[in-house]
């Protein structure tokens, strides 16, 4: 496989899991809000600003009111962070693939594109946005659905579930990093099971979770977040898929990487792995976060120089 | 004309002076179109917008057109597609058929003797100094052997009809030609809306066209190599055939390179992969020759591989279209394309050209000065519509300023009779079918034989009485059924 194409397949999938990603995060900041109403919490923009923090985003200028960085998350073309930008970027991607992959996984993406695209859609949604992040959430399940179903599962499929595994364990170790360090000083127990119902709901994860764990509680939230072995979201989980598709492109390619990424993964599933349950949320817990993330970057950075960088 | 209800569709079709594809002159469809006609005839205007919008949706969906970008956001611009086709009866594609076949066999024929023994310059049919003159004449290939002797494997050849519906030549395409993409989409996407038109007919089919543009690229390969590899080598996503590069690589199941993707070593070109660097043996490059290799000709081109003219000389790898084919396609040429299959095939051409003038031929350019008003006058090294003059459309001022063009460098215009394009209904401003001017071209496969793929791409003026096809222009485009 052309390495050029490699790197479409893994960041076109990259970009789409991360559209899906913007689009949870912003819905269950809406009903947050509205959940929220008319209390101190529900009026401040604290949530907003986390989310640009999880989100690595800086807004513009005047962008400070909750809907102006809902709008610049969203629908803001300009910035290749938002929705409609991470799409695109997918879109981009796909564009550059057009000659390897069917012609489905194309339709799939540009079909997404052009219906947020559309005018009355993105009027409908800024009033009521619900919609628009559902219809992302669809596109992008149809995406990996069409994949799944269409493409030969060969080393080109191995590179999108690389993309998108290693991009939700990305977004899930970034929520938790910020929502811990906002939400880690609240008393308030009502208002503890509601911020953090939100972050399950961000990650997806509200139901698995209750049916795991029952009553929300952050510490039982943040292991399962982080350990669990069979919930697609969680960072252990996201990384074993990662895992598995390196060993399968290794297979692929001869061996030729000499599974550097594969091994740096490993070492980061390990650690995970052998964690004592009930010690994982200690005093050095964000360090702790920040550790992991720096981590799955670096397996990000080798897979880039093994496999795409070809000379 | 028949009975046909008040809200019909062909209401208000008239006829114009040029040879209507449907309609003979009184106004009768043609036996060919009986069927279509009266299907059309029972279907509202409203019924007909609504097959036209499922077809620009899915035009959209697909993503089948042209891409000018601006900043982050790539414009697409959908080709729209006419759902109404154009119909060759059998008997008229046979002719057109051996005379594309024909004229194709003579044109490899000529380049070979251009590139080789230019014999055809010594017997003086051709004078050397139009070919030397050529802007692309590639004279540091004269000498060099070309896989099977083949130079052009892809022509795309522009048939236009005359008043009296006969085919003429307007002009070949014989370097990158496009829109093989196209004919095929659009029987694919008729085929969805608009199924009930096929009822009656029995139309050929197109779709193994990518087979035997797979076949010809595998049969030049160089000798020693049984199972060789194919790419298409395309500019990238910001070009305007993009969306043609990618369907063609994806039908023929090959890689689509770009100039980044190849690497020249040990004067062979490798392909960068995920395992390592991989040989590569055919390339149908959608590449023109100037921006091939910065190294062999444009310096500044960053589309091309450095390094590939030199591996293609050596025979290690082989190209589709040959290098230097512009030459043959040179509008300053064509006017001896007819004596040079008389020339190497001793017939006459089945299919003639259009009347063209040369301005280099002082009779021919008093003639061309005093009729400007009723000529086309074409630049000869450009295309897509670009660097014409209208002469029935234009104004004095152009036509002072072609003059001055034409006295100044006569090697780079020929003047053409205006050609009233034949018109064909056309669904225009969503509510009534109307007469515009089209053209067709056909696609002609060259390998171990000649191959030409029943249909072609029909290009249809969109707005009304124009006569320039060109999708850079304004120009949409419909399904080509051949019928069996």
């Amino acid at each position: 496989m052309l390495s050029r194409v490699a790197d479409c397949l893994f960041w076109m999938s990259r970009y789409l899991e991360r559209a899906e990603s913007v689009a949870r995060l912003l819905n269950a900041t809406f009903h947050r809000d509205l959940d929220l109403a008319g209390t101190d919490a529900g009026d401040d923009n604290r949530a907003w600003l986390s989310n640009l923090a999880i989100l690595q985003q800086t807004v513009p200028d005047g962008v400070a009111a909750p809907h102006a960085i809902a709008s610049w998350l969203t629908f803001d073309l300009t910035n290749p962070g938002s929705i409609i930008g991470c799409v695109n970027r997918a879109r981009n991607n796909a564009r550059g693939i057009r000659g390897t992959v069917g012609p489905e996984v194309w339709r799939a993406v540009n079909a997404l594109y052009w219906q947020l695209r559309d005018a009355d859609f993105e009027a409908r949604a800024r009033s009521s946005p619900f919609d628009y992040y559902q219809a992302v959430e669809t596109g992008c399940h149809l995406f990996q659905g069409v994949c799944d179903a269409t493409l030969p599962h060969d080393e080109g499929w191995q590179f999108i579930a690389l993309g998108r595994s290693l991009e939700r364990a990305d977004k899930t170790l970034r929520l938790l990093a910020v929502k811990w360090t906002e939400l880690n000083g609240l008393t308030d127990d009502s208002l503890k099971a509601l911020e953090w119902g939100g972050v399950l709901k961000s990650a997806n994860a509200f139901e698995a979770y209750q049916r795991a764990a029952g009553r929300v509680d952050p510490d039982k939230v943040i292991e399962f977040l982080l350990l669990d072995t069979n919930f697609p979201r969680a960072v252990r989980f996201s990384l074993e898929e990662a895992s598995r598709a390196l060993s399968a492109i290794d297979g692929f390619t001869d061996g030729r990487s000499n599974g550097r990424a594969e091994r740096q993964l490993g070492r980061l599933i390990s650690e995970l792995k052998y964690t004592e349950p009930g010690h994982l949320v200690t005093a050095a817990f964000s360090d702790r976060l920040h550790g992991l993330l720096q981590q799955c970057l670096a397996v990000g950075r080798t897979i880039h120089d093994q496999y795409m960088l070809t000379t | 004309m028949p009975n046909v209800p008040a809200a019909n569709l062909f209401a208000d079709y008239s006829l114009g002076t040029a040879y209507d594809e449907m309609f003979d002159s009184a106004k009768h469809p043609r036996a060919h179109y009986r069927p279509l006609f009266e299907r059309l005839s029972k279907l509202s205007p409203d019924e007909f917008a609504r097959r036209k919008a499922m077809t620009d949706l899915s035009m959209r969906q697909d993503g089948v057109g042209f891409t000018v970008y601006r900043a982050e956001e790539g414009i697409e611009r959908v080709w729209p597609m006419d759902p109404v086709p154009r119909i060759i009866p059998a008997d008229e594609w046979s002719v057109i058929e051996r005379g594309l076949a024909q004229r194709l066999t003579a044109i490899n024929l000529f380049l070979k003797d251009l590139y080789q023994d230019q014999k055809i310059l010594a017997d003086r049919v051709i004078d050397p100094a139009l070919i030397y003159g050529g802007g692309f004449f590639r004279r540091e290939f004269v000498g060099a052997d070309v896989p099977k002797g083949i130079y052009v494997h892809v022509c795309g050849t522009d048939l236009i009809r005359d008043t009296d519906g006969n085919y003429l030549v307007l002009e070949d395409n014989a370097r990158t030609p496009s829109g093989v993409s196209y004919m095929l989409h659009n029987r694919q996407v008729l085929k969805r809306v608009f199924p009930q038109i096929f009822d009656g007919y029995d139309v050929r089919s197109n779709d193994d066209y990518p087979a035997h543009l797979l076949d010809v690229l595998r049969y030049i390969a160089p000798p020693g190599r049984p199972d060789p590899t194919v790419v298409l080598l395309s500019p990238g996503m910001y070009n305007s055939a993009y969306f043609e590069h990618s369907y063609l690589a994806q039908r023929m199941g090959i890689e689509l390179v770009e100039g980044r993707d190849l690497v020249i070593d040990q004067n062979r070109v490798w392909m960068r992969t995920t395992r390592g660097l991989q040989a590569v043996d055919v390339i149908y490059r959608r590449i023109d020759d100037d921006f091939l290799d910065p190294l062999a000709f444009r310096p500044d081109s960053l589309l091309g591989v450095p390094g590939l003219v030199n591996v293609y000389r050596a025979g290690n790898v082989a190209l589709a279209n040959g290098i230097g084919t512009g030459i043959a396609d040179d509008k300053g040429i064509y006017p001896f394309i007819p004596a040079v299959i008389k020339y190497y095939l001793g017939q006459d051409a089945i299919l003639p050209n259009v009347e063209t003038f040369r301005p280099m031929v002082p009779s021919h350019l008093s003639h061309i000065l005093a009729n400007l008003d009723k000529f086309v006058v074409k630049t000869v090294n450009e295309s897509g519509g670009y660097g014409m003059l209208i002469g029935p459309a234009s104004t004095a001022a152009q036509r002072e300023e072609f003059a001055a063009k034409v006295r100044a460098h006569p090697r780079d215009f020929i003047a053409q009779p205006t050609i009233s394009l034949s018109t064909h209904p056309t669904f225009v401003d969503g509510k009534a079918l109307e007469g515009r001017h089209l053209d067709l071209r056909p696609f002609v496969l060259c390998g171990e034989k000649i191959t030409v793929v029943p249909g072609g791409l029909t290009r249809v003026a969109l707005p009304r009485g124009s006569l320039v096809v060109n999708s850079s222009q304004g120009g949409g485009s419909k399904d080509t059924w051949v019928l069996a």
